[in-house]
């Protein structure tokens, strides 16, 4: 697995990382899992609050805001919502 | 404004590429070594549809040639993409939306990359990229900088498909010895029954 931008994350992003992969090979793709909530959710909330200082600290929680704004085309097009006539 | 395009055939199914993609940056991958580190920033599955949505936050070590530094000063040898990407499990699609977040204000980096099914054992992979250099000033400025993206594109595109097929081997090999594993484990415990059963 690839490495995380905070050091200090890199483990927690290992284990989360090789829970989704298999939810995701196993069960997403499957089709027997499409629910948000499913086994990797607990890891994820570990890992999103280790990153959230890092992101902090370099200042990218703001840019990142910005370019999800940016962005919201995008999601518009691509989440398939065609009820906006 | 200038745009790169690109497209590539991958030998296997969508389903293997679209697993794959997830791990695309991994030791695995020597080829995309710019790519320093990937961070998965939100994840949602969107219940009307399907449709799985994630940000992910690359961190790129690449640097600039040295006229561009010295126009955009020092400390810009780490910079920042964020990632959309939409699977759609339905109509077997990856979308990849990227944008750049550090110097936006200077240029402006749109990437869209899709996976699609070709047929069962290929996958067609297609790349757009938009680079605008947003600088106020000279024109000649502007197309160099857009110019040098696009040929920093097209050197990353290369080593990125050589990266992602050492990366789509390795995932198959590993799936299958998986399999291999679990089939063993299986037997191993049918025949702890068998002996169990028979010693009663």
């Amino acid at each position: 697995m690839s490495q995380s931008l905070a050091t200090q994350c890199n483990e927690v992003k290992e284990r989360y990382d090789t829970c989704f992969l298999k939810w995701y090979s196993e069960k997403y793709l499957r089709g027997t899992s499409t629910a948000d909530n499913n086994e990797c959710s607990s890891l994820f909330k570990e890992y999103s609050q280790c990153l959230q200082g890092a992101l902090k600290d370099r200042g990218i929680d703001k840019l990142l805001e910005d370019a999800r704004e940016d962005n919201k085309e995008n999601d518009a097009a691509f989440m398939g919502r065609k009820n906006c006539k | 404004m200038k745009v790169f395009s690109n497209a590539e055939t991958f030998n296997y199914s969508w389903e293997e590429v679209s697993t794959a993609n997830w791990r695309k940056y991994c030791p695995w991958n020597d080829k995309s070594t710019h790519v320093v580190a990937v961070d998965t920033i939100s994840r949602s599955v969107d219940p009307a549809t399907g449709i799985l949505r994630t940000e992910r936050l690359i961190t790129c070590q690449q640097s600039a040639p040295e006229w561009l530094k010295k126009i955009l000063g020092a400390g810009m040898e780490e910079s920042q993409v964020l990632e959309t990407s939409y699977v759609d499990p339905a109509n077997k699609t990856v979308t990849m939306v990227s944008a750049n977040l550090t110097w936006s204000n200077l240029i402006n980096v749109q990437e869209t990359v899709v996976y699609k099914p070709l047929n069962e054992h290929q996958t067609q992979f297609t790349q757009d990229a938009k680079i605008t250099a947003l600088c106020g000033g000279w024109q000649r400025i502007k197309n160099s900088i857009e110019d040098t993206m696009v040929k920093r594109f097209r050197e990353n595109a290369a080593k990125g498909k050589e990266g992602f097929e050492a990366v789509l081997a390795m995932s198959r090999r590993v799936f299958a010895e998986e399999r291999e594993r679990e089939k063993m484990t299986l037997l191993m415990s049918q025949a702890a029954n068998i002996r169990m059963a028979q010693a009663v």
